[in-house]
């Protein structure tokens, strides 16, 4: 008890001490220290908020074979080279529009990512999604039927993860390979893909409490599903990779990776 | 002749093909290459044929790797020619091009010459290595015995491809024996490419009559010596793995409750009055509360830092080189793996799966893709060898587990619905594995999704089957259909399958008798129940405390399926249940070997022996288990 007693009666010494040592020092420091305190807080805090700035990551997903690593050579140097084969590893670029090379101004560079659409590279989607400023998933408009329930599939995944609904990320659905006759209209794609989710909203949604690989539902209930239902923004188009057709793609990029 | 060799980068751009023959390939090879066999990490095979469809052509396909650009080599020929040069070219392609290999190029016109050149000075040695061999045709049959003892050690340094001539003359010594012992290279491709270095010490080797069974007994004293080192580091990743799996056990074994039902009251359904089975029966519906497969899991996200403590920990440094170089090199970041560094780190790996009940089979193909894959490659800065190889094993392993198809059965059964047919699921397995206890447990959770099941018992054999069904049937009043025993189960459930399309059930559950592999006429009788009724989804029930026997499990299987069936496409194991996970703490292995021999994913988890106890495959935390 008497260490206790001794213990706390110095440090009832030390506080008297300093409290003595703060009295005597000029007020003006104080307000200085403060002033410093006060300003590096307020740069921190500024630096904070200015942080999330638009990124500007573009994604190309879509099912393997759909012609996503062509358009991304096509946007890139302007021609598909000589071909492409199933790929094993994303490909990742940041770089100028091949048609704004010649563009005056100061544009943004355009980090471009083809994400492999083999469904054992799936988890490598999640990995480009939370940077993702806008994503453009390619569908195979000629060969589009049989593989209708694996591309609504696919883009359910994609419309009910987290980082995509949360952030409000933009989807542009391409129609690719239109230069071939046989190529499907956009608005059969279309009221195709909206017949398949809501297929597979209802057989999803009866997997009751816990929603075990999908976070969040989709469109209003009782109505048939549609794209305009869905809160971020989804837009069909058109495309051909291998003869260049590509405007509206670029024109969408654009739209989402402002200067 | 060759039909055409094709360079192209990981990431799927063509940036070189062989254009001198016109003719297009039937079909399309090499996609099929990187689907069935790169994406499968069954990488370290020496090649891979490939039949087109609708009658085209069929060839084979060699490949070879350069990591450390990224960027893949195919050559395809034709399967009836047995080109001897393939492996030596692709070497010799893979030198040249990446000395002109530029990352901000696509286009390679003047690759072309080089290649023919190369090709003319491949086919070159290759005749003369055919005239050699001609004459020596003796010795090779003594060696050969030998062979299989050394391929363990040996097949280490045949992986070494082309142009190290100074360790290449031990592995020459040792691989050009069985090269002359095989004559096509459709097997052992590997050799050939060595034989352009040891053709000196062939010669040598060439002149002495008994040859062969030196340079064998040779080997064997190297392998011996390799073994050591490879124990050393058995035994310290053995103890590693031990002491942390002693504190897991300490932590895991509490009583196990999963959710909140009153169970314990409930757990005798012996009925008092019972015996003909006609009385008083405990409806238990959907009473027992959500099964296992609608609830998420909450798996644990422990920092990946933990695991790579235990790792360094369980493997005292790889002493190649010096500490001091080694340590500067892991930080200057240019250090180019090589097969040596590799192979300490993934001999510890190997034993580690292998403790965890993966196939030893499965566990040596798996180490050699990942070397394949890794060889070559520049070390990035700051990291070792034994975590760049940790997370090219874990991208490995979650690769192989994530299924390639779909497996929403719910929406399968809808679409099958929307047909006006009933979906019908085939249940096979051994003997004892718990196909029937699960088949109820998919009754049960089916049910809770407002589907309409019946069940088909066409186990005729086992006593007691089909009360055991009937049981279940009333328990989950659901129609059952069976025809008593002795009766051929094919046409049991083709009538079941009728009766369910009269009913209008939406799925019908076919039980069969188990059955071992190596049975020729049992499993004769399972294809002919197959072929008869087709059915939409053939679900082989493996057991996860099986071990090396999954492999030849599955794969006898799927060989009889296939060979007995009567249409070109035959159907084989479309998905499989792992039945008695509860059993193995953390020896998971038994779903990756299953996984990786069949290629079939894994569609439920039996994980007790209640209606509730069936789950969805969770492939992060599997992963994360074989590799802790």
């Amino acid at each position: 008890m008497q260490d206790m007693e001794q213990w706390m009666h110095k440090i009832e010494q030390w506080m008297h001490n300093i409290e003595q040592w703060v009295r005597q020092q000029p007020v003006e420091q104080f307000y200085a220290a403060l002033a410093v305190l006060i300003v590096t807080f307020a740069f921190f805090a500024v630096l904070r908020l200015l942080k999330p700035a638009k990124s500007n990551t573009i994604v190309l997903a879509g099912l393997s074979g759909s012609g996503k690593t062509v358009l991304f050579y096509q946007l890139r140097d302007g021609s598909s080279q000589q071909g492409t084969i199933t790929s094993m590893e994303p490909n990742e670029g940041t770089f100028m529009l091949h048609s704004e090379m010649e563009k005056k101004g100061k544009l943004k560079p355009i980090n471009l990512v083809d994400v492999p659409g083999h469904s054992r590279l799936r988890p490598k989607l999640d990995e480009f999604l939370p940077h993702a400023a806008g994503l453009i998933f390619v569908v195979d408009a000629l060969d589009f039927l049989p593989n209708c329930r694996a591309a609504a599939e696919y883009l359910y995944d994609i419309l009910t993860k987290a980082s995509i609904v949360k952030r409000k990320v933009p989807i542009l659905i391409l129609c690719n390979k239109t230069d071939k006759v046989t190529a499907h209209s956009k608005e059969f794609i279309r009221k195709q893909l909206e017949k398949e989710i809501d297929k597979l909203r209802t057989s999803r949604n009866a997997l009751s409490t816990a929603d075990i690989a999908n976070e969040h539902t989709l469109g209003v209930p009782g109505e048939p599903f549609a794209f305009s239902q869905c809160r971020n923004k989804v837009t069909i188009t058109d495309a051909s990779g291998l003869t260049g057709e590509v405007s509206q793609v670029e024109q969408f990029i654009r739209e989402q990776v402002k200067p | 002749m060759l039909e055409q060799l094709l360079i192209f980068t990981r990431g799927g751009l063509i940036l070189w093909t062989y254009r001198e023959l016109g003719n297009a390939l039937k079909g399309s090879p090499v996609d099929a290459l990187i689907r069935s066999c790169l994406l499968e990490e069954r990488s370290a095979e020496t090649s891979f044929s490939y039949e087109a469809p609708a009658g085209g052509g069929s060839y084979t396909l060699k490949w070879a790797f350069h990591n450390d650009l990224g960027l893949v080599f195919v050559a395809v020929y034709q399967r009836i020619l047995h080109l001897l040069y393939v492996d030596d070219l692709l070497a010799a392609v893979r030198r040249e091009f990446s000395q002109i290999y530029d990352p901000k190029r696509t286009a390679y016109d003047e690759f072309d010459e080089i290649f023919r050149q190369l090709q003319k000075e491949a086919e070159a040695r290759a005749e003369e290595m055919r005239k050699s061999k001609q004459f020596n045709r003796a010795p090779p049959v003594a060696g050969k015995k030998q062979r299989p003892g050394q391929r363990a050690g040996s097949q280490g340094n045949g992986k070494q491809k082309g142009g190290k001539v100074g360790s290449g003359k031990d592995d020459a010594d040792g691989e050009s024996g069985k090269g002359r012992g095989l004559s096509n290279g459709s097997s052992n491709g590997q050799e050939n490419g060595i034989k352009e270095p040891s053709r000196a010490p062939s010669v040598l080797v060439k002149g002495k009559e008994n040859g062969a069974p030196e340079v064998g007994a040779f080997d064997v004293n190297k392998l011996q010596k390799l073994r050591p080192k490879g124990g050393k580091k058995t035994d310290a990743g053995g103890g590693g793995g031990k002491a942390s799996k002693a504190e897991q056990k300490k932590m895991v074994k509490k009583n196990r409750v999963w959710d909140d039902s009153p169970p314990e009251s409930r757990l005798d359904f012996t009925d008092p009055a019972d015996e003909k089975g006609d009385s008083i029966v405990d409806v238990v519906a959907t009473d027992q509360g959500e099964s296992m497969m609608d609830k998420e899991e909450i798996v644990s996200s422990e920092s990946e830092s933990e695991e790579d403590e235990g790792v360094e920990s369980a493997k005292p440094g790889t002493k190649k080189k010096g500490w001091f170089s080694s340590m500067f090199q892991s930080i200057a970041g240019n250090a180019v793996l090589e097969k040596s560094d590799l192979t300490p780190a993934l001999k510890a790996l190997k034993d580690r799966l292998m403790t965890k009940n993966v196939a030893e089979e499965i566990a040596e193909k798996l180490c050699e893709s990942v070397a394949a894959s890794l060889e070559g490659k520049k070390l990035g800065s700051f990291t070792r060898v034994s975590s760049t190889v940790q997370t090219a094993m874990e991208e490995a392993l979650l690769r192989i587990l994530t299924p390639k198809r779909s497996i929403d059965i719910l929406r399968d059964v809808h679409a099958a619905k929307e047909q006006g047919k009933p979906y019908v699921v085939v249940f096979v397995g051994v003997n004892g594995v718990g196909k029937s206890t699960n088949l109820a447990k998919v009754a049960y959770w089916l049910l809770q999704h407002n589907i309409s099941v019946m069940m088909a018992a066409c186990d005729t054999f086992r006593s007691g089957a089909v009360e055991q069904l009937r049981t279940h049937a009333r328990r989950l009043q659901i129609p059952i259909f069976e025809k008593g025993y002795e009766k051929d189960p094919a046409i049991v459930a083709r009538e079941a399958i009728q009766d369910a399309s009269r009913h209008s059930s939406d799925v019908v559950l076919v039980d069969t008798a188990g059955r071992m592999q190596d049975n020729e006429p049992l499993m004769r009788a399972l294809s002919k129940l197959i072929n008869l009724n087709n059915p939409d989804l053939v679900l082989f029930v493996g057991e996860a405390l099986v071990g090396n026997d999954a492999v030849d499990q599955l794969s006898k299987f799927n060989q009889k399926l296939a060979d007995l069936s009567t249409v070109p496409n035959a159907r084989l194991i479309d998905g499989i249940l792992l039945t008695k996970f509860d059993t193995i703490d953390d020896k998971v292995g038994a779903a990756l070997s299953m996984v990786y021999i069949s290629g079939a994913p894994v569609m439920f988890v039996g994980c007790g022996q209640s209606y509730t106890d069936l789950k969805k495959l969770n492939v992060k935390s599997i992963v994360k288990t074989l590799l802790k």
